[in-house]
């Protein structure tokens, strides 16, 4: 995200909204009939002085209930995601635009001043302030007592907090002396960080605010011993367990987990509005019914989910499509946003040394790479729908290049072997098992993450061709808590697991995940975690293209502009997919998502991606509704 | 007693003129000498053969654990063996005549196709493609080659498809186009022997235990049998999800393999316990027990020596009914993903792939698993209450 | 009769001290702890921890004390009413388990019920018919019921009653009933989803029964007093009703018992698969996460719900038996 760039968005934003509040001023503003009689103040009133005008789309009627199906009660948090309101959002084109803020003004990328809307309110009807932003900074992220890891990290920028005044009842700005390029993505991700809280709401309950007396017996009430763990157990924004907590989301949840069944209804203060001033969103209710996943797929088959992709799986298309007419929905095919569907993560950092060296030996990662039958693997497994391809980014993005994607893919065992006699490994045992030097087989153990039955698939496939030039593979699945650990003490030689999360980036999206930056990336967590840990832990990079990619990342951090990022990014995919730090093997898959024949505004085909993309929350469901 | 013959005449006098022999009743037939001079063992075969359901149940448990011992030589496919080209590929029905003509076993070969709307693959039998099978085969196509229990190469199976490219499918294919009927065969070994050693944990727990608190009786005795109670009174399912839970994720597949037989285990002795307990409590009573300490036989040899044997045929009628519940516990914790884990195949792992929508609407032939368990559950049940009615021989 | 019903309270009590123990060792069992699971699953899904909420509940739940303080404070806890804290929901855990505890027992109590009901049928029917063409078949289905897997038979009914009967898959009720007061429309809905269930557990139980309701009633009906009935010439129906039918039925009362572990256990099963809002899912749930409080909770409370039961049997099969209140002790 270019500071200049997020400027100039605030500039139109900022624009547009002065031409459609002289527009509003006009027409009036409509409201849903489902709010009649439920004696709230008139839409006018509800509404911000300056509400979101979404556009672009079809401008649709009020009513009807969304049933969506959800596999645990914990997937509340599911509407926080879906509904997608938050300070800045991205939209279609992965930029980043205020949302409920009326705009942000980004200064040489470390002062940023956000505005928010005039007459702004929570669901509950209180006004929504800078008091809540400030609420959040001093009394709870500061609070030792609610957060006695301090306040998240993502705000921290070389062992720097930012400075945060409060200018006015809507005018806040978080500086730092240094550029924060993470600052507002973290703010637009499906998962936010809630830098606000409904303070009017939570102070009753914080110990600098409420009255001891008081205080206790709310303690009593609600059975929980501590004021600090009282006001955690309430104020979680993001997981929506809690029907009391006022929102700013689309839609309020009225049901208490664990249920069986949530019922969300329309937030009547919902900040956004259509084209012709309807208040959105258009669906009254959204109803999530909690199954055992394995069960949604039938379920959704019978026509019990409006709008569907969460457990559903290319396996059950076939199901899926056969139901379709019947039960009068719609399968789409969305495009998955992974840079791979499936990729093998040689482990860097393997504690044995001999394998070690190996991994680290490029031409070992090629042979393993051009070993791989990746056509093969699309037909039997993917039924022909993806593509063989790298971890790297996908056709969609606009970083994407045919070389990124392709370079030692092409399925070629006698390049393999060639390069696996050039490496010396040249004796066999009775097998036919390439010998290392120390004597011991070329036996790798891949490891995977729980029951991922599709990995385990590939596996398979792969161990058949890699056989061919002379390396057994065998599978092994642990828990995805142990899977972890076992990588990143180094007692994994390779993992199975899908490729990069961002498959979509724009040159102004960090290229982390291309860099040894996190103990997360199966690659070389112990170099990643050196660098989360400012070198507390874990191991410096001592592979000179490693060191590269870390050095080109610390320079896209302080690169000022977007042309200059892109150079970077160019020059990091090459790099990364020249090395095979990680073997992808497709891309490209598909994603079924169910949309019942009535709903509209969905698109016909889109991404289906987690960060950007909410899954689908950038589409904005509030603008969904039912047709007649 | 004089209305005897009321309304009758008088009976008139009789007296036997044949001598007298006073040890009439003890004296034996041939027939009755052989029965009772007959082992217990003998006796209870006896009494067990005239049972015909339970012969016929034994002969499909021997059936069943032969073709599991050797799995290698019955499954016409190794284990792991993928067929890419017959994905969830339907059963091949195996036909005697084609075309009106006699040719022996034989199957139709399959042409795929993928139906462009919903994405499904079509196996449609081509009457062209008649391939008859072959028996007593050696190798010749691919998936043929195994290492018999892991030991020696080997290629020779029963039946054999009849060349490279034709296929024999006999239950389907799953979603790696691997063969259902191999796949249940081999899945024999784990689940059918996770009941047998299984019982046989259970079995010394119960004997030892069991027969600790019948033969001390007192407070052993008490706390012993208050013990069992508890467990008894647990609700059996919840606790060995709650115990398999706890195994460690790391484990090997054979240490889960264990661990589920142990946990099965665990559950199952206090049954046996209860048995062995209360026919002791009768059986010490007996004059042979009270001789033997008499002549200075301590409490293990009595209990090993005099005791057990004279109800062992008890117990192991009573083994015999516990071990179908050890099966169906291996089965459902398999299913709910708390009891082995794939690579190990077991009938529990393969009747996972069940939960899928797909596999009861689109291939049904997923299921199959399912019929050897219910017929193992069915046949040592019927083998069990056979037994349990030839262990009393001389009712 | 109330020395009989004191002296089976008091053996309650050191029951459930050993259930309470056993129970607590068996949660604590599994290596590492909720919070570990949880940080474990979040970063999974790539959706980052907040790592301050979880230490502010590590630090509230005394996971640093020695386990026999949490084993008892966890026991007068439950003295007092209260079963802690469940973490994953975020609930006293209380308040969670009492519906589904409810649930859960309308349930076993209709598979009880059914499992009555089928069995009288067949056994009075099978032990008149000895050896009959309905014997051996109701014999052998018996036998099928219990051979068969529960989750497989609970699957195949699920999606047959919706291809057939156009039933809601999985759950209690169709969804729009769900969190309404009750009203006909709901109560039917909860008998059309119910009978599965209850088919499914009722049918491992049945057999059991039908096996010993036969052999005592052919044990009654070959003893003196019916021969004499017969001879006298009563008409066969009442015969058999008057006297060695009501003899028979001990084993109804006796064994609930014996057939309530296998109810509890048949639901927690079944609920998994067929997405049932009774212990199972949650238990299962609660297991996975190792949310101990709960999971705890949940094993104690099924063990309470089959001890009582036994109780009550017990106390009716007493009142209905004088040999046993007067000998302290249910014959067998």
């Amino acid at each position: 995200m270019s500071w200049r760039n997020a400027f100039a968005l605030a500039l139109t934003f900022a624009y547009g909204l002065s031409l459609s509040v002289s527009a509003a001023s006009a027409q009036t503003y409509t409201d849903s009939p489902y709010l009649k009689e439920m004696g709230l103040p008139p839409v006018v009133e509800r509404l911000p002085a300056t509400p979101r005008v979404i556009g672009d789309r079809e401008i649709g009627r009020y009513g009807g209930d969304l049933r969506l199906i959800m596999a645990r009660s914990r997937d509340t948090r599911m509407m926080t995601v879906y509904g997608y309101a938050r300070l800045v959002a991205f939209d279609d084109d992965f930029e980043i635009v205020p949302d409920i803020l009326e705009s942000v003004e980004v200064e040489e990328g470390r002062i940023f001043t956000f505005k928010l809307r005039q007459g702004h309110k929570w669901s509950d009807g209180q006004p929504f302030t800078t008091e809540d932003l400030r609420y959040w900074w001093e009394d709870v992220a500061k609070n030792a007592e609610l957060s006695p890891f301090g306040p998240p990290v993502f705000l921290k920028v070389e062992d720097e907090w930012p400075q945060v005044d409060v200018i006015d009842e809507t005018t806040i700005r978080y500086s730092w002396s240094q550029a924060n390029p993470f600052f507002l993505p973290r703010l637009a991700a499906p998962r936010p960080a809630f830098i606000y809280r409904p303070s009017h709401f939570l102070k009753r309950f914080h110990t600098n605010f409420a009255d001891p007396e008081e205080l206790n017996q709310l303690q009593r009430k609600f059975r929980i011993r501590g004021w600090a763990p009282l006001h955690n157990s309430l104020d979680n924004l993001y997981n929506n367990d809690n029907p009391e907590l006022p929102t700013l989301q689309p839609w309020v949840n009225t049901v208490r987990p664990p249920s069986q069944q949530f019922i969300f209804v329309r937030n009547p203060y919902f900040h956004r509005v259509d084209e012709d001033g309807q208040q959105l969103p258009y669906i009254d209710r959204v109803v999530m019914n909690i199954a055992n996943g394995k069960l949604i797929p039938a379920k959704v088959g019978a026509g019990e989910a409006d709008l569907q992709a969460r457990s559903l799986f290319m396996t059950h298309f076939t199901f899926l499509r056969q139901a379709e007419e019947r039960e009068g929905y719609e399968t789409r095919l969305w495009h998955n946003g992974k840079g791979a569907q499936v990729a093998l993560f040689p482990n860097l950092n393997y504690k044995d040394p001999v394998w070690r060296d190996l991994f680290r030996d490029v031409r070992f990662r090629r042979a393993l790479s051009v070993a791989i039958d990746r056509d093969e693997i699309n037909e039997a497994i993917f039924l022909g729908l993806s593509q063989p391809a790298n971890n790297t980014v996908l056709p969609q993005s606009p970083l994407f290049d045919d070389e990124y994607q392709q370079v030692w893919t092409e399925y070629d065992p006698d390049l393999a072997e060639e390069l696996l006699d050039e490496l010396g490994l040249t004796e066999r045992n009775k097998d036919g098992i390439r010998l290392l030097a120390n004597g011991e087989p070329l036996e790798i153990v891949v490891e995977t993450e729980g029951d991922a039955t599709e990995q385990v698939d590939v596996l398979e496939l792969v161990h058949d061709t890699w056989l061919d030039i002379g390396i057994k593979l065998f599978t092994r699945p642990s828990q995805s808590d142990v899977f972890r650990n076992r990588i990143y003490a180094g007692e994994t030689q390779m993992a199975v697991s899908a490729g990069a999360d961002n498959g979509i980036p724009t040159a102004d999206m960090s290229p982390s995940e291309f860099a040894p930056t996190e103990q997360t990336q199966y690659q070389w967590p112990k170099w990643g975690q050196f660098f989360e840990t400012s070198g507390q832990a874990g191991e410096a990079p001592d592979l000179p293209e490693a060191q590269e990619l870390f050095q080109l990342y610390e320079d896209w951090r302080v690169a000022t502009s977007t042309d200059e990022r892109e150079e970077i990014w160019h020059r990091m995919l090459s790099l990364y997919t020249d090395q095979v730090y990680s073997i992808g093997i497709v891309c490209c898959t598909r994603q079924p998502v169910v949309v019942s024949q009535k709903l509209r505004n969905v698109p016909k085909e889109a991404m289906y991606n987690w960060d950007p993309g909410a899954h689908f929350g950038i589409f904005l469901p509030d603008s969904f509704y039912f047709a007649e | 007693m004089n209305d005897h013959g009321a309304g009758g005449e008088r009976l008139t006098h009789f007296v036997s003129q044949e001598p007298f022999n006073p040890v009439i009743d003890a004296e034996l037939t041939p027939e009755q000498e052989r029965f009772y001079m007959a082992s217990q063992w003998r006796l209870m075969w006896w009494k067990l053969r005239r049972h015909k359901l339970a012969v016929i149940a034994g002969g499909i448990l021997l059936l069943l654990y032969l073709s599991a011992l050797f799995a290698e030589v019955v499954s016409p496919y190794e284990l792991s063996h993928r067929n890419r080209t017959h994905i969830f590929a339907p059963p091949q029905p195996i036909h005697l005549f084609d075309k009106g003509r006699f040719v022996g076993p034989f199957v139709y070969g399959f042409d795929r196709s993928v139906d462009p709307n919903d994405l499904r693959r079509v196996y449609t039998p081509n009457p062209e493609k008649v391939q008859p099978l072959r028996f007593f085969c050696s190798g010749g196509y691919r998936g043929a080659d195994y290492e018999f229990w892991g030991l020696f190469d080997g290629d020779f199976h029963l039946f054999c498809p009849a060349e490279k490219s034709a296929t024999v499918f006999l239950l389907g294919t799953d979603r790696l186009g691997r063969d259902m009927f191999s796949r249940i065969i081999y899945g024999a070994r784990i689940s059918l022997s996770v009941g047998l050693a299984g019982i046989t944990l259970s079995f010394l727990l119960g004997i030892v235990i069991g027969g600790i608190a019948g033969y001390y009786g007192g407070w052993i005795d008490n706390v012993i049998q208050r013990f069992i109670e508890v467990l008894r009174s647990f609700p059996r399912l919840p606790l060995w999800m709650a115990l398999s839970a706890a195994i460690p994720a790391k484990a090997s597949p054979v240490a889960v393999y264990f661990a589920i037989t142990l946990i099965i285990a665990l559950l199952d002795w206090p049954g046996l316990a209860r048995a062995v307990r209360s026919k002791l409590l009768a059986l010490r009573e007996e004059d042979f027990a009270t001789a033997a300490e008499l002549l200075g036989a301590s409490p293990r040899r009595i209990i090993g020596r005099h005791l057990v044997p004279s109800f062992a045929s008890h117990l192991i009628a009573s083994a015999t009914l516990a071990i179908p519940e050890m099966i169906l516990a291996e089965t459902a914790l398999s299913f709910l993903g708390l009891g082995l884990r794939p690579p190990i195949t077991s009938w529990g792992v393969l009747l996972q792939e069940t939960l899928n929508i797909q596999a009861i609407t689109i291939t049904p032939w997923i299921m199959t698993p399912v019929i050897p368990v219910i017929l193992t559950v069915l046949a040592f049940n019927f083998l069990g209450d056979g037994l349990r009615d030839a262990a009393d021989p001389y009712k | 009769m109330i020395g009989y019903i004191v002296h089976r309270l008091m053996v309650m009590i050191p029951t459930l001290l050993i259930v309470s123990a056993l129970v607590f060792i068996i949660i604590q069992l599994p290596p590492g702890d909720f919070f570990e699971t949880q940080i474990a699953e979040m970063k999974a899904r790539g959706e980052g921890v907040d790592l301050n909420q979880i230490e502010l509940l590590r630090r509230t739940y005394g996971f640093d004390k020695p386990l026999y303080a949490q084993y008892f404070g966890w026991l007068f806890g439950m003295v007092q009413g209260d079963f802690g804290h469940s973490f994953a929901h975020n609930r006293p855990v209380t308040e969670l388990i009492g519906e589904r505890m409810l649930l859960t027992f309308i349930v076993s109590f209709a598979t009880i019920v059914f499992i009555w009901v089928v069995s009288f049928a067949i056994g009075t029917y099978t032990a008149t018919r000895q050896y009959s063409l309905g014997d051996h078949f109701a014999t052998f289905m018996g036998y099928l019921g219990l051979a068969t897997p529960n989750f497989l038979l609970a699957l195949v009914l699920m999606y047959l009653a919706n291809a057939w009967f156009d039933t809601s898959i999985g759950g209690i009720m169709d969804d729009q009933f769900r969190n309404q007061p009750w009203t006909w429309a709901k109560a039917w809905s909860v008998l059309e989803h119910l009978w599965i269930p209850v088919i499914v557990i009722g049918t491992s139980g049945t057999a059991g029964m039908i096996r010993r309701l036969r052999a005592n009633l052919l044990d009654e009906l070959q003893k003196q007093y019916v021969v004499t009935g017969r001879a006298k010439g009563l008409p066969p129906r009442r015969l058999l009703w008057k006297y060695p039918l009501r003899v028979s039925l001990n084993p109804f009362i006796a064994d609930i018992g014996s057939i309530l572990p296998d109810v509890v256990s048949g639901s927690a099963i079944v609920a998994v698969v067929l997405n049932l809002d009774i212990t199972g899912r949650m238990l299962l749930e609660a297991l996975a996460a190792q949310d101990m409080f709960l999971a705890g909770s949940f094993l104690m409370f099924l063990s309470v719900l089959v001890v009582i039961g036994t109780l009550l049997s017990d106390l009716a099969l007493a009142v209905l038996d004088p040999r046993i209140r007067l000998t302290g002790g249910p014959a067998k």
